[in-house]
This record gives structure tokens, C-alpha cells and sequence, in this order.
């Protein structure tokens, strides 16, 4: 049960994504607010962090290349960052204790990350004009508050699911 | 250096680090086109995506039900001002319409370039990390889908038909930062027309640009643009917005306006595709061919 239960989260996170974006960009006082819903690179962070580095690299990959196809159409960008954020999240954490706050600090340090390389890398190949400033008021900032939001909210349950997952592990291997 | 040679992770991630860029340049070529593997993958996570989208459009509309209701009362009292005059409007354009159909058939003219065929769809899925505005729609070529055509609510234009796989289909938005997209447009007020190209969206005021719009025609605020039907592929008459400022463009010579678009862009569950009935024209913008796509009329 436990075994299909991560893959199965990481799916519907992947497709809750889209969803959530279908509300966004919000309008307020005039002004419009891009929230961009982070969840399945927030979960694979955590994965990385409490479960495995390597498989939620691969994970990273297989999710980052589905993105890349449905959604941007040039493959290689999540393809390279998905993983990539695991990579840093697991090899960060051989430093850190592996408090749920320190985590959730990380992943939201960590998706700051992803957006900035993402803006740098749509400024590059000019499918975007948006100064840095603007895209740190537009974006960014609305984006940390709503992900935050979403990681206060879950990111203990996807601890707790990790976990399960472990002691059905480890409980294996010792009987 | 056989120690660096021999260290396979180094070498590995060279290649990884290689073969990406050459992915992503690639892919970068040729967008429009889906090949054969991409249309797989899009298709099956677009199946899977509408089943996704169901109960997701479901709290969308109670949402806007709740608030519908919420404005009930304001609505209703502005609705009931506008009624009457509603009831002489709708008098007048029957009589025109009526009219409209004998002169057509008078001068034997049987195309129009305002009627189409709409093909409803559903919106499945918006690109989230929202750096371009796009949309994917439930509808694909299988149910006559085709790039270019124009995407429009019950509110206005909204974009067109960048790419379509068998099941799904992708819309740009206006509201896009993409410099090659265009929509030729028509101003009309009472007086006269005047023609231009929707190009550009000013982002802080959430504004359409409408550019080249002859400088001797009058255009003022608060005209009504609509689409002109003379790009190719796009009906006639349909909504774009309302325009908010007019001024002169870079050099000079031609006007500009902002227009402020009549459909809201965010939110959006379900949406037409317009599929013109006259002949439709690929245009001659960027990598199109100019020529006639569907056979319905008499020339090719």
C-alpha cells in the first residue's frame, strides 16, 4: 500500500499543479499577482530530504520531462532542474538536522531557486521581458507566501507519509 | 589524466549537461509542431488531466455561482434599467438582420466571414509556472481543431490555436509576451472603420496594444474593437475589448491604442473554438503557407 502511495501523491500533486494555476494571476489593488503552485518539486524536496536522494532524483526526471512536454515544450529545462533541486535538497541535508522546520525552510529556500533560474533562463531566450524587480513582486514573493501557505499546511503530512513508508521498510528488513 | 577520466560521475554528468543543452535548443526550433512521441505523452496526460479537471471546473463554477448570487441584487436593478431599452435594440437588429439576408441574397453573396462553426471544449490544464500564457484545451485535430484558430468565451476573444495534438490543443493568449503573435482587428464606431493589429499586452495596465491603425481615421475612447476576419483563419465580428487610451506609436506615423480586453483571462473553464466557415487562409506570417485550408469554397 505504502509502496504505490509516494508515487501515487507525486501523480496527483503533478496534476493539482495546473489546477491551482487556473486561479491565478489574482488581482489585487490593481495589480496582477502570478501565484505559481510549486507542490510536486516541494514533495520531491522531501523526499529527497527524509526518504531517498536517488530515487527522488529519478522521480525528479521522469515528473520534470512530463512538464516539459505538456506544459513548455522545451524539454530539458525541468528535466534538469527537477532533479537538480533533489540533488542540492539531499546533498545539503548530510549537513543539516533534519528538522521539519529546517526542511521547510530549505524547500521554500530551494523553490526560490528554481523561479530565479526559470526567469534568468526565459530572459535568455527572450520569452519574457520582465525586469528582475518586477518579476520579485510579481512573482516571486506571491509565489513564497503561497507556497508557504501549502507547506504549513502539508508538509508534516507528507513527513508522516515518508515515515510510514520508512518503518514498513526498515521493518522488512529486520523480520 | 587517468584519475579524471576515470571518474564516471564527472563524465556522465558532461554528457547529461550536453545532451540537455542539445534537447533544449532543439526543442526550441520547432514548438509548434508536436512530434510523434510528444503527441503521445500530451495526449495521455491530457486524458488524464480533463478526468483531473472535472471536480476542479466543478468548484470553479460554484465559486462564481456564490458570487453570482452574492450580486444578485445590484445586477438585477442595472439589468431592469437596461431592459427596455434591450426590447427596441433587439427590434432594430432583427429588422437589420432580415434585411441584411435580402441583400445578400439580392447580390448572390453566400460566404461571410462572420459566421462559424464552434467547437466547444474545456480548459484542462494552464501552464503553471505562467511565464506564457497558455491553456490546454480537451478538444484536439480529431474534432477539427486547427493552429491559428481563434479561441474565444461568451465575454470576447481570449487567443488562438498554437498547437493541437489528436485529443488536445494548446491556446495562446492575448495576453502574451510573444512579439510574432498578431491579431488583425477592426475599430468601428459610427462614423467609419478602422483597421489595425492587436500586437503586444502592456502588462501593468493589463492592456491589449492595438498598433498601425491609420492616422487619419478617428478612433476615441471607449470604441469597440472586434476582430476583422481579414488575418486568414479568425470569424469577423468578434469581441476583442474596448479601447482606454489613444496615441501615437514610435514614429509617428500611425495610431495606437490600448484596449482593454472585453474577456477575463484568468478563470476560464469553459471556452469556443471558432472554426470559420468561409475559406480560411493559412496568412503569410512566419512560417505559414498562404493557402487555402479548408475546401468548402469554390476557389483553392
Amino acid at each position: 500500500m505504502a509502496r504505490f502511495l509516494i508515487p501515487f501523491v507525486a501523480v496527483v500533486l503533478f496534476f493539482l499543479e495546473t489546477e491551482f494555476s487556473l486561479y491565478s494571476p489574482i488581482k489585487w489593488h490593481g495589480h496582477l499577482y502570478y501565484l505559481v503552485p510549486r507542490f510536486l518539486i516541494i514533495y520531491l524536496i522531501f523526499l529527497s530530504i527524509y526518504y531517498d536522494r536517488k530515487r527522488a532524483m529519478w522521480y525528479g526526471l521522469v515528473f520534470g520531462v512530463l512538464y516539459d512536454i505538456f506544459y513548455i515544450d522545451i524539454i530539458g529545462l525541468y528535466t534538469f532542474l527537477y532533479p537538480f533541486i533533489c540533488f542540492i535538497a539531499g546533498y545539503t541535508v548530510k549537513y543539516i538536522h533534519q528538522h521539519l522546520a529546517i526542511s521547510t525552510i530549505l524547500s521554500l529556500v530551494l523553490v526560490a531557486l528554481l523561479e530565479i533560474v526559470l526567469h534568468q533562463f526565459f530572459l535568455l531566450i527572450s520569452f519574457t521581458s520582465v525586469p528582475f524587480t518586477e518579476f520579485l513582486n510579481q512573482r516571486l514573493i506571491p509565489t513564497m507566501i503561497a507556497n508557504c501557505i501549502y507547506l504549513i499546511m502539508l508538509g508534516w503530512t507528507f513527513k508522516y507519509l515518508i515515515e510510514a513508508r520508512l518503518l514498513k521498510n526498515t521493518s522488512r528488513l529486520t523480520l | 589524466m587517468p584519475q579524471f577520466f576515470s571518474n564516471k560521475r564527472l563524465i556522465l554528468l558532461l554528457v547529461g549537461v550536453i545532451f540537455l543543452v542539445a534537447l533544449i535548443s532543439f526543442s526550441l526550433r520547432d514548438r509548434q509542431n508536436a512530434s510523434l512521441p510528444e503527441q503521445i505523452i500530451k495526449d495521455t496526460v491530457g486524458f488524464v488531466q480533463s478526468i483531473v479537471a472535472k471536480p476542479a471546473s466543478y468548484i470553479t463554477g460554484f465559486v462564481n455561482n456564490v458570487d453570482d448570487l452574492l450580486n444578485t441584487y445590484d445586477e438585477n436593478k442595472r439589468l431592469k434599467s437596461r431592459l427596455e431599452e434591450f426590447g427596441t435594440l433587439q427590434a432594430k437588429v432583427n429588422e437589420l438582420k432580415v434585411e441584411n439576408d435580402k441583400l445578400k441574397d439580392l447580390v448572390g453573396k453566400k460566404d461571410d466571414l462572420r459566421n462559424f462553426n464552434p467547437i466547444q471544449a474545456n480548459v484542462i490544464a494552464r501552464n503553471p509556472d505562467q511565464w506564457e500564457e497558455k491553456l490546454i484545451l480537451n478538444e484536439g485535430s480529431m474534432s477539427g481543431v486547427k493552429v491559428n484558430m481563434a479561441v474565444l468565451t461568451s465575454k470576447g476573444l481570449i487567443g488562438k490555436i498554437v498547437q493541437t495534438t489528436p485529443y488536445t490543443s494548446q491556446v495562446e493568449l492575448l495576453s502574451t509576451n510573444n512579439s510574432n503573435y498578431r491579431v488583425s482587428a477592426v475599430v468601428a464606431n459610427k462614423k467609419s472603420e478602422a483597421f489595425g493589429l492587436v500586437e503586444g499586452f502592456e502588462p501593468k495596465r493589463g492592456e491589449l496594444i492595438l498598433k498601425r491603425i491609420d492616422s487619419s481615421l478617428p478612433v476615441k475612447k471607449g470604441d469597440k474593437v472586434t476582430t476583422s476576419g481579414l488575418g486568414g483563419i479568425f470569424p469577423k465580428g468578434v469581441l476583442i475589448g474596448e479601447i482606454t487610451k489613444v496615441s501615437t506609436d514610435d514614429y509617428g506615423l500611425t495610431k495606437l491604442a490600448y484596449v482593454k480586453p472585453a474577456a477575463d483571462f484568468s478563470m476560464l473553464d469553459h471556452v469556443v473554438i471558432a472554426n470559420r466557415q468561409s475559406i480560411t487562409i493559412d496568412g503569410s506570417d512566419g512560417n505559414n503557407t498562404n493557402k487555402a485550408i479548408t475546401g468548402t469554397g469554390a476557389q483553392k
